[in-house]
């Protein structure tokens, strides 16, 4: 494959690129909605602050898992990157069953965000755990569905032939329900904004309650570094990935993928946190028929 | 995939860290471990399917025992006798009869694997197998795989039904008072 290691690279510069572009999003937009003005420094401040603070601990805390537990979550963030292509020929790796790599990829989410709510041996991270298995496991057949709802026009389960196939047409346009469904599942994936049950104040910071200092740091890196691949699957499986005029294939990625974190961002801000009960029967009674329809339609479509 | 030395080095690590992590189930002391341990033990399984280059499958065996071992974690310990699952415990039952079967099964699942011989063919391409696997499943086995799945849904459906609180008959702790946080006024 040409391009294994350029495209290594490059999906390590989206992982962690994606990561501070949401930390700087993150800032301006809360700035921006406390009315205050927005600086780049204050990321840069919090972060130096985290890596100086001391780590507390927990009683009996399962160790090994609370070290690998973000670095599970922030690997998967990295595979996920790594299937992505960034321009034709441009991709780390490129498996015929790239749909179902991703899928592995979202279950074993669900495990790192369980087991960074377990490992510590207290309440409230155990809390966050469980709700994000509730709410996760849900969201991974939503997203199976569009998922194999894009592979079909493409007739293949491989991330660059299914960019491939939008040449004509973006999936984006041929499936309309399918960004927006997979767009909540980025934002499940990552608790975000009002998906955010794992972290929630309410559990007083969840998963990350009893973490600090530079383990809290490597926590809320991978928790954007997994939003920002989220949204680079929502370019490649339905904003056409690479495609696009003039401009070079990496620069439309990129191009796609900034304008829908900027989104997923500004949406986390201006829409409030949803209760768990109802997030979960939402996703099952109305997400879940949604999705059927997406693939359903996709299907009809692609006879 | 051409077979090679690293080929046999990945065999082997993937094997060991299977049957290592395989039996680190039984000598751990919490569900949620030995539920997550038996998750790395069919992780490396997977990879060994993915060295026969079945994509699909050695993937798929990743994504579907992530998804099962986490349910498997929180049913374990939702159902476990002592409060919330959350005491070490032993998680062996039997143990000299499990053993005794335990190395009874290993030892006829190996005496055949030295017995039989195997057929040597080299595996084609992953999307030729996908494609063989796609027709197997819509083919041939096409009633065995959709009863499966039909009576699997209607189990998935039937533990939702039970676990639900809203029922035909209302709400399911109706007239049922929370556990008192303090333990002296439950006596």
């Amino acid at each position: 494959m040409t391009g294994t290691w350029a495209g290594l690279g490059l999906s390590a510069a989206v992982v962690l690129g994606g990561a501070v572009l949401v930390a700087a999003l993150e800032s301006a937009a809360g700035a921006i909605v406390a009315g205050t003005r927005p600086s780049l420094v204050q990321p840069v401040r919090r972060v130096a602050l985290l890596l100086v603070q001391e780590r507390t601990s927990t009683e009996r805390p399962d160790a090994p898992l609370r070290f690998l537990a973000p670095a599970l979550y922030l690997s998967m963030a990295a595979v996920g990157a790594a299937l992505l292509p960034l321009d034709r020929d441009l991709v780390a790796a490129a498996p015929s069953a790239g749909v179902v790599v991703w899928g592995a990829v979202e279950s074993v989410v669900v495990v790192a965000v369980f087991l960074q709510g377990w490992s510590p041996n207290s309440a409230l991270p155990l809390l966050g755990g469980y709700r994000f298995i509730a709410m996760g496991l849900s969201l991974v057949l939503i997203s199976m569905f569009v998922l194999i709802g894009v592979a079909l026009p493409a007739e293949s389960l491989a991330l660059p032939e299914i960019v491939a196939a939008q040449e004509s047409l973006w999936n984006v346009a041929r499936q309309p329900l399918g960004l927006p469904l997979f767009l909540l599942v980025a934002m499940g994936a990552a608790f975000w904004g009002p998906l955010n049950l794992a972290d929630g104040p309410d559990l007083a910071t969840g998963t990350s309650a009893d973490s600090s200092g530079s383990r809290r740091l490597a926590w809320s890196l991978s928790r954007a570094a997994i939003l920002t691949t989220f949204a680079a699957m929502g370019t490649t499986a339905f904003l056409g990935g690479w495609l696009g005029p003039v401009l070079p294939g990496p620069a439309w990625f990129a191009v796609k993928t900034g304008g829908l974190l900027v989104l997923l961002v500004v949406v986390g801000h201006l829409v409030g946190r949803v209760r768990p009960e109802t997030v979960v029967r939402r996703i099952w009674t109305v997400l879940l028929p949604l999705a059927f329809l997406d693939l359903a339609q996709a299907g009809v479509v692609a006879l | 995939m051409t077979g090679g030395p690293w080929v046999d080095v990945a065999f082997w690590t993937f094997s060991a860290a299977a049957a290592v992590t395989g039996w680190r189930v039984f000598r751990t002391d919490s569900m949620v471990r030995a539920s997550y341990f038996l998750l790395a033990s069919f992780v490396n399984v997977g990879a060994i399917v993915l060295l026969l280059t079945a994509q699909y499958l050695g993937f798929a065996i990743i994504f579907m025992m992530g998804v099962e071992m986490t349910v498997m974690a929180v049913f374990m310990v939702m159902f476990m006798m002592n409060p919330g699952g959350l005491m070490p415990m032993s998680m062996v039952h039997q143990p000299r009869v499990a053993a005794l079967g335990g190395v009874a099964l290993g030892g006829g699942v190996a005496a055949v694997a030295l017995a039989s011989t195997f057929p040597s063919r080299p595996v084609g391409d992953a999307t030729g197998l996908t494609a063989e696997l796609g027709v197997e499943l819509l083919g041939d086995s096409m009633l065995i795989f959709e009863s499966a799945g039909v009576t699997l849904l209607a189990a998935m459906i039937a533990a939702v039904v039970l676990s639900s609180r809203r029922g035909r008959y209302g709400e399911g702790d109706e007239g049922s008072a929370p556990p008192a946080l303090d333990p002296e006024e439950t006596g």
